[in-house]
C-alpha cells in the first residue's frame, strides 16, 4: 500500500493543508464549506464611524453620497410629534437598518438554507433565504423589507429591497432636530465576512435614489460575545409596560 | 404633587459617597421623547416597588418633601431588563425597603416620573440602572 502513502495521500492533504494556511483558517464553517456565522454577537460597531449621544451605532455623515435636490427633506423632517418623531416610544417597530443598530445582542442562526438573525432590541428577527429565491412579488412596503441572500465567495451578501418610509438610525439622539428617515425606494445591501474568528466585517449599502445621488456604505464590525451564549437572547415586549408613551405617563 | 427644581433638590436626605463602575452604553429608545433634559431629579427615599419589565424597569420610590412633609411616590424608569441584567444589574440589585438616591430627568408632563439614570444605595454603591441616553444630571454624554 506504499503506492497509495506516496501518490494519493498527498493529493487529499495538499489542499486541506493550503485551506488550513489560509487567513480564514480558523473561522467557523457549515458542512457544505460556506462561512458559519451561528453564535451570539454585539450590535454592529464602526471603530472609526461618528459616535453620537446614544448608544446605537448611527451612520456617519461623511460617509453619505450627496444629497439629490429635496434629499436634505427626508433626512431632517424632525416635527414634534413624538409618533412621527420617535414612533419607537409606542412601540412601533424600529424597522431596518436602524433596529440592526441598536445597542443590544444579536443572535445569528445559519443552515444550509437561511439566516436567521434575532435582535434582542423589540425581538426582532429577520429570516434570510440562502437558498438562491429571488425577492417576492406584490409585497406592502415593509418596516423590515424582503431579504434575499447569496454567497460570493466567504462572503454572504444581503440585498433587501420593499421598505416602507420609516427612520434610518438615532441620530436623533445626538441632534434632536433631526430625524433622519429613508424613503420608500431604499435597497440596502449586506456584506458579511468572518475577519477574523471572533470579528464579522459587516458592510451596509443604502441605495437611497430618492434621497441620495448615488448608493453610499459604511463599514460595520460585530464581535462574537460567546461569555453572552449562556446568557443568551432576553425577550423583549415592548407593549408589556410601556408606561410614559410620547411623554405621557400613566399614572401609579 | 407637583414639586418645583428647588423643592426637588431640598428633597436630598443622604449624603452618600459613589464607587464608580465601569457600565457600557444601552439602548434606551425613548429619552427624548419621554424626559425633559432641561429639569433635572436628584432625589433620596425608600423603594415601594420594582416592576422588573420591558421594554423598561420601572421603579418606585416614596419621596419626601423636606420642605412640606409629604410624601410622593416617583417612579422611575431603567433600561430594559435584558440589558440590564447583561451589564450584571439583576432583579434583585433594587428591592422594596432600600433607601436609594435617584438622579435622573423629569417626565415631560410633569408627573412624577423621571429617567432613572443612576442609583446610588447608602453604602455608597452605584449603579447605572439606564443608560447613555438617559441623560444623568452633571454628567455629560455617558458611553
Amino acid at each position: 500500500m506504499n503506492w497509495l502513502r506516496i501518490f494519493i495521500l498527498p493529493l487529499i492533504a495538499i489542499p486541506m493543508l493550503a485551506q488550513s494556511s489560509g487567513a480564514q483558517k480558523s473561522v467557523p464553517r457549515m458542512p457544505d464549506g460556506k462561512p458559519d456565522f451561528s453564535g451570539i454577537f454585539e450590535w454592529p460597531k464602526s471603530p472609526n464611524g461618528e459616535h453620537g449621544k446614544g448608544s446605537a451605532t448611527i451612520f456617519d455623515r461623511k460617509n453619505f453620497a450627496p444629497l439629490k435636490p429635496g434629499g436634505e427633506a427626508f433626512l431632517e423632517p424632525r416635527t414634534g410629534d413624538m409618533r412621527h418623531d420617535e414612533p419607537r416610544d409606542f412601540c412601533m417597530p424600529a424597522g431596518f437598518p436602524g433596529g440592526m443598530l441598536s445597542a443590544n445582542a444579536v443572535r445569528l442562526v445559519q443552515n444550509r438554507n437561511f439566516l436567521v438573525i434575532a435582535h434582542e432590541f423589540q425581538n426582532n428577527t429577520r429570516l434570510i433565504p440562502l437558498d438562491g429565491r429571488p425577492h417576492r412579488e406584490g409585497l406592502e412596503p415593509m418596516f423590515y423589507g424582503d431579504p434575499v441572500g447569496h454567497w460570493e465567495g466567504d462572503t454572504l451578501v444581503i440585498d433587501t429591497t420593499q421598505f416602507k418610509r420609516w427612520a434610518l438610525d438615532d441620530y436623533f439622539y445626538t441632534n434632536p432636530k433631526e430625524f433622519r428617515m429613508h424613503s420608500d425606494a431604499l435597497h440596502t445591501t449586506e456584506r458579511m465576512k468572518w475577519k477574523d474568528a471572533a470579528t464579522i466585517s459587516y458592510q451596509l449599502t443604502i441605495d437611497d435614489p430618492k434621497i441620495f445621488s448615488a448608493a453610499w456604505s459604511q463599514d460595520f464590525e460585530m464581535k462574537a460575545r460567546p461569555d453572552w451564549e449562556k446568557m443568551g437572547i432576553f425577550e423583549y415586549v415592548c407593549e408589556e409596560n410601556n408606561r410614559c408613551p410620547g411623554g405621557k405617563c400613566e399614572k401609579h | 404633587m407637583k414639586v418645583s427644581n428647588r423643592s426637588l433638590f431640598c428633597l436630598l436626605i443622604n449624603g452618600i459617597g459613589l464607587l464608580g463602575l465601569a457600565i457600557p452604553a444601552v439602548a434606551h429608545h425613548s429619552f427624548v421623547a419621554e424626559f425633559d433634559e432641561s429639569k433635572p431629579v436628584k432625589v433620596t427615599g425608600t423603594v415601594t416597588k420594582v416592576e422588573w419589565q420591558n421594554p423598561h424597569v420601572w421603579f418606585y420610590v416614596d419621596v419626601k418633601d423636606e420642605t412640606t412633609g409629604k410624601v410622593a411616590n416617583w417612579g422611575f424608569s431603567g433600561g430594559a431588563p435584558g440589558q440590564l441584567m447583561r451589564r450584571g444589574v439583576t432583579r434583585d440589585v433594587i428591592k422594596p425597603g432600600m433607601v436609594i438616591k435617584v438622579e435622573g430627568y423629569r417626565a415631560r408632563d410633569g408627573s412624577n416620573n423621571s429617567s432613572g439614570g443612576k442609583v446610588t444605595f447608602q453604602d455608597g454603591r452605584m449603579v447605572f440602572t439606564a443608560s447613555a441616553e438617559d441623560r444623568i444630571p452633571g454628567e455629560k454624554d455617558k458611553k
